[in-house]
């Protein structure tokens, strides 16, 4: 990179009609998912069918959830392959079950980095990323609060 | 019981060839891919217009935002037959990612139907030139990456480290333990002309020094990017008699899907281990066999971790121990299970499901050479994720 280049941003999200709602809630640091308007069940992402009643036509809308959770998986990256994270190595993505549905699951960012301890069932809470070029993205931080369920 | 697969043993391999496995080519993909259909014709005693089939699977599986060019970055079926000069019968391409046990039930379903009787089934396998191979330079996450790209969660390193973390921790391995897969997949690579890794094996303390990108999969844990075409001809088992080589014949497949909607790329390990269990059921309805009579087991290995989750959901180690059971169990040319005897992905570079199938028809046609294993009469090849993928069962004679 030249010293007059513009350090490279991170991927911006592109709002679009199947996720507008989501995007502008987050903006406002708040967890909104899409929810089927016929079995009244969540999903994410929104798919062109709602995968528990398979109806084509799911009129789903984004209604705002707890976003406490417990931590699936993580993995730590030491190497990105996307612009824009090259000064966040070395950082962790954790793979979270949200409570407010049995299988509801989140990939987001570790806020509390690489060095803090974690096991399979630790209980997270949902936080947002503030970006520069875009809408805060959602992410994690270990609930002090909460035994984890191990 | 569901009754046994119409086709077993109805059709056969009957020979291949294998390009050099590089880096980079100096000749275009498509050059290497007729050159290599050919090789393959004429090892199987046939010409070029005894072929009346085609299949492959052309997927370019790069996350970099490469061009998908046919003839140069990848070879359709119709690109081959085309530049072959010929006409064929059936030609068609698999769409899905376990690309090699997807051509194979194109193939056979073709020729035990009568709508093709000698099928080339090709894979060619490219490494762009320029450019990080999974590295994307996109500034907007629109469609479904904008759903994990914002946070940083992209491509198949990522998307194979979380149920492999999830496998570490719930059933308390080390990623240590992995070495003696890459130390078996390289020592068996080394001795295959055509490798990338031809004479170049790895010790437990190189895997253990490598580089680790998304933890715990390090670089040494992914097959490296290659330019290479394998292609195989199959035909009916009664012409496949009046060839030159040993037939194999295919005995049944099976096929794994995902079962959930998930975010792009999000692998966790119960939906990937649910459809090794299910595969295992759908080989052993089709064929009859289970997997302990396999003496030619050969899995999938792009990423290191799959060895594990085919190794537990086929049932040749128990669920949880395929860590330790790596450790004592599968060196071949010790007499072990041989998981690896072809070197999979790792030993011979990024080549998919091709080294599992060709291991396959080496070993149970003899045509193994100095790697021969005493006992090879029932092979099974895996490629992909259990979920994304599938399984074919090979036998020495028809069943």
């Amino acid at each position: 990179m030249t010293p007059d280049t513009a350090p490279a941003h991170k991927p911006v999200p592109v709002p679009d009609p199947t996720s507008e709602a989501y995007w502008a809630a987050a903006a406002e640091h708040r967890l909104a998912l899409a929810r089927c308007g016929r079995c009244g069940r969540f999903t994410h992402p929104p798919d062109v069918v709602c995968p528990h009643c398979l109806s084509t036509d799911p009129g789903f809308t984004f209604e705002p959830v707890d976003g406490r959770g417990t931590v699936r998986s993580w993995t730590v990256l030491r190497d990105s392959f996307l612009p824009g994270f090259a000064d966040d190595i070395p950082f962790v993505l954790v793979d979270v079950e949200l409570d407010v549905q049995v299988d509801l699951r989140l990939i987001g960012r570790l806020v509390d980095g690489p060095d803090a301890p974690l096991r399979l069932g630790d209980r997270v809470v949902t936080v947002f990323d503030a970006r520069d070029d875009g809408p805060p993205v959602p992410a994690f931080a270990l609930d002090p609060t909460a035994e984890g369920e191990r | 019981m569901s009754d046994r697969f119409a086709a077993r043993s109805q059709v056969a391999i009957v020979g291949y060839a294998h390009s050099p496995v590089r880096r980079h080519h100096d000749v275009p993909l498509g050059a290497l891919a007729l050159d290599t259909a050919l090789a393959a014709i004429a090892d199987a005693g046939l010409t070029k217009d005894d072929i009346d089939g085609f299949t492959t699977g052309s997927l370019l599986p790069t996350s970099g935002g490469h061009a998908s060019v046919d003839g140069v970055s990848v070879v359709t079926a119709n690109w081959l037959a085309e530049h072959l000069g010929l006409n064929p019968r059936f030609c068609a391409g698999f769409q899905g990612f376990g690309q090699i046990p997807g051509s194979v039930t194109m193939a056979v379903n073709a020729l035990a139907t009568g709508a093709a009787d000698y099928v080339v089934l090709h894979r060619a396998l490219h490494n762009p030139p320029r450019g990080r191979y999974h590295a994307n330079p996109m500034t907007h996450a629109a469609g479904p990456r904008q759903w994990v790209a914002p946070q940083g969660y992209f491509g198949p390193l990522s998307m194979i480290a979380l149920p492999y973390n999830e496998y570490l921790q719930r059933f308390g391995a080390s990623r240590d333990a992995m070495a003696a897969v890459l130390v078996e997949a390289r020592a068996n690579g080394a001795r295959i002309p055509w490798s990338y890794w031809y004479e170049k094996p790895i010790t437990t303390q190189e895997y253990l020094d490598a580089r680790v990108i998304a933890e715990p999969i390090g670089v040494l844990d992914c097959d490296i990017p290659v330019d290479g075409v394998a292609a195989f001809v199959l035909t009916r088992s009664d012409r496949a008699r009046d060839l030159p080589h040993q037939p194999v014949y295919v005995a049944g497949y099976a096929m794994g899907s995902p079962k959930r909607t998930r975010l792009p790329t999000h692998w966790p390990l119960d939906d990937i281990m649910e459809a090794g269990f299910e595969i295992r059921r759908r080989l052993e309805d089709a064929t009859g066999l289970t997997p302990d009579v396999v003496d030619v087991p050969q899995l999938y290995d792009g990423f290191s971790p799959f060895v594990y989750f085919w190794l537990e959901s086929l049932g040749l180690c128990p669920v949880g121990e395929a860590h330790r059971f790596v450790q004592e169990g599968i060196d071949a040319a010790a007499g072990g299970l041989p998981i690896l005897s072809g070197g999979g992905a790792l030993g011979n570079g990024r080549m998919h499901g091709v080294p599992q199938m060709l291991e396959c028809y080496l070993q149970l046609s003899q045509r193994a050479g100095d790697r021969q294993l005493t006992s090879a009469t029932v092979g099974l090849a895996c490629h992909s994720s259990p979920h994304f993928g599938g399984a074919v069962m090979y036998t020495a004679e028809p069943l």
